[in-house]
């Protein structure tokens, strides 16, 4: 170890260490002439005879360095100038090495910035590994966390020891009304503790501070840093200032400091009192013990681990459903447990299929790419063999040789390693812009050092293998180097066997990477194409919340929908309008509602998806009305309460004909919102027939649609069916709501078509054409590196080719012959690769959509496809095969 | 970097010969040189150049460490002093020498 340290000194101290030499044995030189002198020689004798009693110091002082351990530096500095100087004599070879490493290499350098930033980085909190997310859930519904309550919350407060500092998070979407001008804003409602608990500190004024989030005090705001900048130009003054929201007076007291925002980005954040809907269900404390929309989070006691705190939480889950058996009537057949999770762990779980997919796409190029540029060097040092040769011949060992070889390709991997990192740089954006479909944790995606370490070891371990290559074939055979022809010689068998190797590693690989693309575009195709049972193209759709200070009352609600919808559906161009709570195929999941039919069963509730609309809905959305009729003007909160439900659910009947008869709903009613009992009952009054509302990897769920006329408030989303262009409906919306109601913003305009693009379709589009891109790439390589193999063997084999010609071959049969060395190459690499599909497509089963992962037709399609891109790539050299001149051919010897 | 074959023997007596006499105290290149000069005479005929290569290749072992300091003539001047390695590498070294020319003295007995 000591060696190694003194060894590194002397090598960091560079010319110092020269230096302090010439010194030592200046010294020594001087004390010996001063002795002779001494002697009664004279100063010139004197010191000739300290030089001949000396030695030759240039010897000693090289022998001196490489006592040190030097010398190996020093070869390599000569070898690197030497092997500059040769890569600048070829310089086409050296540009294409460099450009095909930087590929390969910037991929891989792009990949791991990618995992670097999202996996390995700490969380950008205080201490963030010691974050935990309180999750509760259902066992047997698919979610992973269904939130928790403000009692919960209270109780998890006094029994949880093993995290400390819980604080709660949920998200609203706000109208903040400023110089007049309504703002919808995202809305982070908070706990006072909040940001102190992350450790963040306010840029400007305050952070919220205990006592802001009792019922009662009084409204304050925290800007973002974003929306600072955006809507207040960054103005200090902004602290203090006064915004009008939910009909309240809130005052700002901070700003934050740019900083990732997690759970989400959110423009302005409010604590808990502030929130209508948050204080309206803590005053009623008995009441909604499971209306859980909370995420609670906190830090790790000192002395508690991940696993004590999950079981803690899971034991005083449980504790919930049995002290409160009617809050948990619904849920008591499903498993009501919770669970704690690392937070960081929580916000990555969703990317890292993603994430491992795009590493393995990586690996593989990385893959095509060593063995496409061993090839280039192979073929590069074939052509070098009268020059290694006179080496040879002049006394460079082998080990030498070898040595020189590998370092030229380091070279070459570190010219491609840097230009690689500039590509990475430029492709961060994008590919942050992929990965954040999939997770927050995209903001500190960078190329840091950890990543340029990291294209640097790569890069060196790239140039190693690659360069290793044609110094192993050197090896076999040097020798007959020397002889007439020297350029040809040296193309031992052995040697072919390695570059037909190569070619068909790369072909294998590049197999595997069209196929996952192939596989992907197919996938894609079924997810677009996927029929969904109602019209998306010609539904235009518009957020409008209703604005708290001017529609106070439940009336003033209605009468503003009743307008606005009466005013498109009298607009040209609209045929019909609606509304709903969610835009079909938005970002939506299915919720569960417990509910019970009248009459029928045995009293245990089926798990049912409510959702709200107005009368024209199923009209708007194309969507039959299978029985009974559909919802009407008459349906007022003092009618009876009436509900349309889809086929699905009509089935739950034992007829399946619901119309006219009830069911009951159980379960929380809506904190803050008045008028929504516990227990509900509803007449059917029509059956819908089925359509994809939510995603469509989503199973269809058994729904029921309640009238937006009996539960104002709930029509938030506008639906408009147009003749023509959507475009041209979107002045006629507005003018519509603001008609209605001047203060309403109208957001989100787009159609269902358009939401269902940005929501569903964006992340597999995104990650089918990055493979396709990889795969076309990678593709490319290979056939360059095919041909260029069949290239070199025809230039090799032409005197052979020749012979053959001259004894009667004919043009055609050379032709095959050649033709077929390729093919063959390309059906072995195809063998192989169909091998490796088996591997990679199990890696990418969780991206596809109604396609197996090894669909034989695909399989078979990619093949047919490698087997014609080899005939073409081979057609080449085949061609200037059957133009041998025999007579030329065979003068060559 | 090809060597002669005949410096391994003197390499090691090159080294015997610089611990001990290093094992006296500290001294400058051209000090032990002159010492072990002093002691063999004639009988290792070596240029004094061949001590560097050899001191630094103690240093880099760690037998030895190395010091700037000021020579009795007022030159600045490298000085070379055994370290804790080096004392016990010298017992080894030494043990190893005398059994080799115990060896050869009883060779040499039984021949002549």
């Amino acid at each position: 170890m000591g060696r190694w340290l003194r060894r590194l000194r002397v090598l960091l101290g560079g010319r110092r260490f020269d230096d302090e030499v010439r010194k030592e044995i200046d010294f020594h030189l001087a004390m010996e002439s001063e002795r002779r002198q001494e002697n009664g020689e004279s100063e010139q004798e004197a010191r000739r005879g300290a030089r001949l009693a000396f030695g030759a110091v240039d010897g000693v002082r090289e022998e001196v360095r490489e006592a040190r351990g030097m010398s190996f530096w020093d070869t390599l500095v000569q070898d690197a100038r030497y092997g500059l100087r040769t890569l600048a004599r070829s310089p086409g070879y050296t540009l294409t090495a460099v450009l095909i490493l930087a590929l390969g290499i910037g991929a891989n350098t792009a990949m791991f910035s990618l995992i670097n930033g999202v996996l390995l980085e700490p969380l950008p909190f205080r201490n963030g590994d010691e974050l935990v997310l309180v999750r509760q859930q259902a066992v047997q519904s698919s979610r992973a966390d269904a939130g928790v309550s403000i009692q919960e919350l209270q109780d998890y407060r006094s029994r949880l020891a093993s995290v400390e500092d819980l604080v709660e998070y949920h998200s609203m979407s706000f109208t903040l009304l400023d110089h007049g001008e309504p703002d919808r804003v995202d809305t982070g409602v908070v706990s006072a503790n909040f940001f102190h608990m992350l450790g963040i500190q306010p840029l400007l004024g305050r952070s919220f501070l205990d006592g802001d989030d009792d019922l009662g005090a009084e409204p304050v705001l925290i800007l973002s840093h974003a929306y600072w900048q955006s809507k207040f130009g960054g103005d200090p003054s902004v602290v203090g200032r006064v915004l009008e929201m939910n009909d309240k007076q809130h005052t700002v007291v901070g700003v934050l400091p740019p900083y990732p925002q997690y759970p989400r980005d959110n423009d302005v954040y409010m604590p808990t009192s502030a929130c209508p809907f948050r204080a309206a269900a803590e005053a009623e404390p008995t009441s909604h013990r499971t209306f859980a929309g909370l995420r609670v989070f906190g830090r790790l006691a000192p002395d508690a681990t991940l696993e004590r705190a999950s079981g803690d939480v899971a034991a005083i889950a449980r504790s919930f459903e049995r002290d409160y058996p009617q809050d948990h009537e619904a849920t008591r057949s499903l498993g009501f447990t919770g669970d704690a999770a690392l937070l960081g762990e929580e916000l990555v779980t969703n990317a890292r299929s993603a994430l491992y997919v795009l590493v393995g796409v990586t690996v593989l190029v990385l893959l095509i790419v060593a063995a496409n540029v061993a090839n280039l060097a192979l073929a590069r040092t074939l052509r070098r063999g009268r020059e290694l040769s006179v080496r040879t011949a002049l006394g460079a060992g082998r080990g030498r040789l070898a040595r020189q070889l590998v370092t030229e390709s380091v070279l070459l991997a570190l010219a491609g390693g840097a230009l690689g990192v500039g590509l990475a740089g430029l492709s961060t954006d994008l590919l942050a812009g992929f990965i954040g479909r999939f997770t927050p944790r995209t903001g500190d995606i960078a190329v840091d050092g950890r990543v340029l370490l990291f294209a640097l070891v790569v890069s060196l371990a790239t140039g190693v293998v690659f360069g290793l290559a044609p110094a192993f074939a050197l090896r076999r055979d040097l020798a007959g180097g020397m002889k007439e022809g020297g350029v040809q010689s040296g193309a031992g068998p052995s040697r072919h066997r390695l570059r037909a190797g190569l070619v068909v590693a790369q072909v294998a690989a590049s197999f595997a990477l069209v196929v996952g693309a192939a596989l992907l575009l197919v996938s894609f195709y079924r997810l677009a194409t996927k029929p969904l049972g109602f019209e998306t193209e010609h539904v235009m759709t518009a957020a409008i919340y209703g604005n708290f200070s001017s529609l106070e009352t439940t009336e003033d609600t209605q009468l503003f929908e009743r307008q606005v919808l009466e005013t498109l559906r009298s607009s040209p161009g609209t045929r019909s309008a609606a509304l709903t709570a969610a835009v079909p195929q938005s970002a939506i999941v299915p919720g569960n509602v417990p509910v019970t039919l009248d009459g029928f069963g045995d009293g245990t509730p089926y798990e049912v998806d409510r959702n709200y609309a107005s009368d024209q809905y199923f009209d708007t959305l194309g969507v039959p009305l299978l029985a009974g009729r559909d919802f009407r003007p008459g349906d007022t909160p003092e009618a009876p309460r009436v509900a349309i439900v889809n086929q699905s659910m009509a089935e739950l009947w034992p007829d399946a004909d619901p119309v006219g008869r009830r069911f009951t709903v159980r379960g929380p009613g809506m904190p803050g919102m008045p008028g929504t009992p516990d227990e509900q009952s509803f007449t059917v009054v029509g059956v819908a027939a089925d359509y994809r509302l939510y995603d469509v990897e989503q199973e269809n769920p058994a729904q029921y649609y309640l009238p937006v006329s009996q539960n104002p408030g709930r029509g938030t989303r506008l639906l408009v069916r147009v003749d023509g262009e959507p475009l041209d409906a979107v002045p006629i919306i507005k003018a519509a709501v603001h008609r209605a109601d001047p203060l309403t913003p109208v957001e989100e305009l787009a159609t269902i078509a358009e939401v269902r693009s940005a929501t569903h379709l964006a992340a597999p589009r995104l990650t089918a054409a990055l493979l396709a891109i990889f795969a076309l790439v990678a593709l490319a390589i290979t056939l360059v590196g095919l041909g260029g193999v069949i290239g070199t063997t025809v230039s090799q084999r032409s005197h052979e080719l020749g012979v053959r010609m001259a004894l009667g071959a004919s043009r055609l049969s050379v032709l095959r012959l050649v033709l077929w060395e390729g093919v063959a190459l390309a059906v072995v690499g195809v063998v192989l690769g169909t091998a490796c599909t088996v591997f990679f497509s199990r890696v990418l089963s969780s991206f596809l959509f109604e396609t197996p992962a090894t669909d034989p037709l695909a399989l078979a399609a990619v093949a047919a496809l490698f087997l014609l891109a080899a005939v073409l790539a081979t057609a080449g050299p085949a061609r200037r095969a059957t133009s041998i001149d025999p007579m030329q051919a065979l003068k060559v010897d | 970097m090809a060597r002669n074959a005949k410096t391994d023997l003197l390499q090691g007596t090159l080294d015997l010969l610089i611990l001990k006499t290093l094992a006296l105290g500290p001294q400058h290149g051209w000090g032990i040189s002159q010492r072990i000069q002093q002691i063999s005479q004639d009988v290792l005929q070596v240029h004094q150049g061949s001590l560097y290569p050899a001191l630094h290749r103690l240093e880099d072992r760690g037998w030895v460490a190395s010091e700037w300091g000021v020579s009795e003539n007022n030159r600045e001047a490298k000085f070379y002093s055994l370290t804790r390695a080096g004392e016990s590498q010298l017992e080894v070294e030494t043990q190893k020498w005398e059994r080799v020319t115990a060896a050869v003295a009883s060779v040499l007995q039984v021949v002549s």
